[in-house]
């Protein structure tokens, strides 16, 4: 059942082998409609689009180390490129991360089973798809390439790496895993989430916010693997069974209604010329088919119940609830803290998913631009719709996608159990549906019909002069406005000075500081005179006798 | 077999028209027993009914500014609680929807329709609906972590989420009165007074107020709208009160399988609300309304609270097993 190739090129003497297993099978499958949905936002007739894709593939289907990251620098590669096509400066963060993930990967894959493989591979992968502190580049380099391009690396590349890190973690070094591996990967995930979130609540731009949800949903998927990884090592067969349930249907989710969402903010750019969310405004009278789309998008990035995100949230929050009743009392302690975290993450989730839809495309327009757009174009209109409706099933029918699931569970963690989902969005749905049609009849039978549209009354200001149809753009709640009390509120605490993300504030920069001293250290060497090199010469020779003679006399 | 299913079916059918039917009667007695505190005579008990019912033959309005969705959100808003409100148990335990009634699907449910009241104040581009929305969105923050941390504590003492579950353990077991449960007990009560739009968070008498939450949002809504928006209003206080009261005061709720059990879980669940709407009045009268920035402290020490209780029940041990 489980094919094998071999193909003729790679390595001298060995080639490159593929094999799909069901954990390929499945990020293969999670990827399929991205890819599709991308090419018809347009990129079809790029080369470069489709050795991405092929690199992704090739990277999901290999048997050897070799061909894992082949198929992985490729997709690296192939996306630096689409990157620099729409921004220089982010590429070159760009490049300069997925060479360290490079550096780490490298060594780790043909390292023996151990720890420190494990931290390798956590790093490497880890960076690549934007775990915390590693996740920097993300928010920056994600919204630069095309819109079709953004949506196949915000739902595609970071499963990539995802899929190294649970291939490694759960198959290759599983023998020598500990429960501390998980810890490792709860807390990077929790500090995603909880970063990712903010600056999702916070920033000002589109493609942005997009950005920071996904190092948000990365960093719920890690948290959900994180405690899958401990329960395997403690085996405790339930904490297993639901982390990787909800890692995985995540991931399943999350491959389909980010990339929606991007190519949907691909066509606002198209539409209006921008994407910053205060020139945006009402976007939802002039493209409404588009403005559906992203609602149904946003309910998923939100996790609200009947989307397609609630399923692997509900599975989540279980996991960890588990994960709190069992282990040492610290363990116990960092896993409440979790839910605290998890629960202040999916509030903020839901508030920046509301700013995105109802500051952007609800409201009154704030530019002429967001007035004029128009509907959006056919091709991205129909990759969204395909996304769309393959959201359905995950959103109504998360019990039957997990029973999908469970070849892979049982693959990556035999012993995991996965007792059946006990959120059935169909019954609420039924439920919605009974008192949705009691309430209607009642309207009917005693209320008034119609709606009479008349200006707003907006606090007493009553209508607008003439000149301006849509009033004052500048008496209108505007996204920075909207965020600026919880960047108040909890910005300070957690972001560095100057609302700048710590990763950058505590990592980036002194990073940065140490280069510039090490080119003016270089720099003074080369401009050294000739009696400075001379005499560093010699004392470089009088200090070698010196240790050379103390170590014969001793 | 079949008796009990159609027991059950009754007794779910008898709590989803209690609730809907005695939700507004909540509210009146509420604003009513507040009137006294406060040495005014008051309005009827029946007041609410009367405004809904004005609010029925009123034209619906609605601002040219606003897009088409304008109408979907009092809906999707009502729609939420009201299912929610169908999982909460009552006068019983043991309804037909009791295995839906986890209590992360019922924090979803409240989720979305804090959310759709959000995008509502959103739609007309006004200053006051945004206002509203943003401080709706700053409280949810601490409002839902303090949630989850308090769930993991019912969680750990009842080995289930399912607010069905948590009572009837709670109703069973011999838990007795911990420091924990009283922790809890103050965090959700913090959390649920933000999540109903009550002082100290948020005055529910006060219209047009610069630092009104859930009256701003609704500013634009006229006619059918505003009567969906104000009965959802009415509801999600019916059903936190429900909520705390099967959680913290379990005793005496019927179950739904023996029809002999249920006058006195009918009449324990009235008492149960009417000393907590009283409780509520009175509490109301002897506190001011917070500035909007106090809030994310008050709902921070609830978050605090709920971890405190966790730590607790971890230290004393009394989980495991």
């Amino acid at each position: 059942m489980t094919p094998s190739f071999a193909l003729y090129v790679g390595l001298p003497g060995q080639g490159m082998h593929l094999h799909l297993d069901a954990l390929s099978l499945l990020f293969l499958g999670i990827l399929l409609p991205q890819v599709v949905a991308g090419a018809m936002a347009g990129m079809r007739k790029s080369v470069t689009f489709w050795v991405f894709a092929l690199g992704m593939g090739l990277a999901l289907a290999a048997a050897d180390a070799f061909t894992l990251i082949f198929g992985f620098e490729l997709m690296s590669a192939a996306s630096w490129l689409l990157v620099l096509r729409g921004d220089q400066k982010p590429a070159t963060l760009y490049v300069g991360t997925a060479i360290f993930s490079a550096a780490c990967l490298i060594p780790a894959v043909f390292l023996p089973a151990g720890p420190l493989a494990f931290l390798l591979i956590v790093l490497g992968a880890g960076a690549k798809a934007g775990l915390a502190p590693l996740h920097f580049w993300l928010p920056r380099a994600h919204p630069a390439p095309p819109a079709g391009v953004s949506a196949l690396m915000s739902g595609g590349m970071v499963k990539v790496a995802l899929y190294v890190i649970i291939r490694y973690a759960f198959v290759v070094l599983a023998p020598a895993a500990q429960p501390w591996w998980g810890g490792v990967l709860v807390a990077a995930g929790a500090a995603s989430v909880l970063i990712g979130a903010l600056r999702a609540m916070l920033e000002g731009e589109l493609k942005t916010v997009l950005a920071c949800s996904t190092v948000e949903h990365v960093g719920l998927i890690t948290v959900g693997l994180g405690i899958a990884l401990r329960g395997k090592a403690m085996d405790d067969a339930t904490m297993a069974g639901l982390g990787l349930q909800a890692a995985l249907l995540y991931a399943v989710a999350h491959g389909l209604y980010k990339p929606l969402l991007f190519i949907g903010a691909g066509e606002v750019k198209h539409g209006v010329g921008t994407t910053a969310l205060d020139w945006l405004g009402g976007l939802v009278r002039g493209m409404p088919k588009l403005g559906l789309l992203m609602l149904a998008g946003a309910a998923g990035m939100s996790a609200m119940p009947l989307g397609p995100g609630f399923a692997p949230e509900f599975l989540l929050l279980h996991a960890a609830i588990a994960a709190a009743g069992s282990g040492g009392i610290i363990a116990r302690i960092g896993f409440t803290a979790l839910l605290a975290v998890l629960g202040v993450g999916a509030a903020l989730a839901l508030g920046a998913a509301v700013r995105l839809f109802g500051i952007g495309f609800l409201g009154r327009p704030r530019t002429l631009q967001a007035a004029a757009a128009e509907e959006a174009r056919r091709g991205p209109l129909a990759g969204m719709a395909l996304l769309g409706a393959l959201c359905v099933p995950v959103a109504l029918l998360p019990g039957l996608v997990l029973n999908l699931l469970t070849p892979v569970i049982l693959e990556l963690a035999p012993q995991a159990q996965t007792p059946p989902l006990a959120y059935a969005p169909l019954s609420l749905a039924v439920l919605a549906g009974l008192v949705a049609g009691a309430g209607w009849l009642a309207l009917r039978r005693y209320g008034v019909r119609g709606t009479r549209e008349v200006a707003a009354w907006n606090g007493g200001f009553g209508k607008a002069p003439p000149w301006l149809p849509f009033g004052d753009p500048a008496a209108q709640p505007s996204a920075t406005g909207f965020a600026e009390p919880i960047g108040r509120a909890i910005g300070r605490g957690l972001l560095a000075p100057g609302g700048a993300d710590p990763a950058e504030a505590f990592l980036l920069a002194p990073l940065q500081r140490l280069h510039t001293r090490g080119v003016r250290l270089a720099e003074r060497i080369r401009r050294a005179t000739i009696r400075q090199r001379l005499a560093f010469v010699f004392a470089a020779l009088v200090v070698f006798l010196l240790a050379l003679g103390l170590g014969e006399g001793s | 077999m079949l008796l009990t299913l159609l027991l059950r079916l009754l007794a779910t059918l008898l709590h989803a028209a209690l609730m809907f039917g005695l939700a507004p009667l909540l509210m009146g007695v509420v604003s009513t027993l507040r009137a006294w505190a406060l040495g005014r005579r008051g309005p009827a008990f029946v007041q609410p009914y009367r405004d809904l019912y004005k609010l029925l033959r009123k034209a619906t309005l609605a601002p040219d500014t606003a897009s088409q969705l304008f109408s979907a959100w009092p809906v999707a808003g009502v729609l939420a609680l009201a299912v929610a409100a169908m999982l909460v148990p009552g006068f019983s335990t043991g309804l037909l929807t009791a295995p839906l009634s986890d209590l992360i699907t019922i924090l979803g449910l409240l989720g979305l329709a804090r959310a759709a009241t959000m995008l509502g104040g959103l739609e007309a581009g006004s200053g006051f609906g945004g206002a509203g929305a943003w401080r709706e969105a700053l409280y949810g923050v601490f409002a839902e972590g303090a949630l989850l941390v308090v769930l993991l504590c019912f969680g750990l003492l009842a080995h289930t989420v399912t607010v069905d579950g948590i009572a009837l353990a709670f109703a069973t077991q011999h838990i007795g009165i911990s420091v924990s449960l009283g922790f809890a007990l103050a965090a959700i009560l913090a959390v649920g007074l933000t999540e109903t739009g009550r002082i100290p968070t948020d005055n529910p008498s006060g219209h047009l107020e610069l630092a009104m939450v859930h009256e701003a949002m609704l500013l634009e809504y006229s006619g059918r709208n505003l009567l969906l928006l104000n009965y959802a209003a009415m509801l999600r206080l019916a059903l936190w009160m429900s909520l705390i009261g099967s959680i913290f005061l379990p005793f005496g709720m019927a179950r739904a399988a023996d029809i002999l059990s249920w006058p006195g879980g009918l009449l324990l669940w009235a008492l149960k609300l009417g000393a907590m709407a009283a409780a509520l009045a009175v509490f109301e009268v002897s506190s001011a309304k917070m500035r909007v920035f106090r809030v994310p402290e008050f709902l921070g020490v609830a978050m605090l609270l709920g971890m405190l209780a966790g730590i607790f029940l971890f230290v004393a041990a009394r989980i495991g097993a």
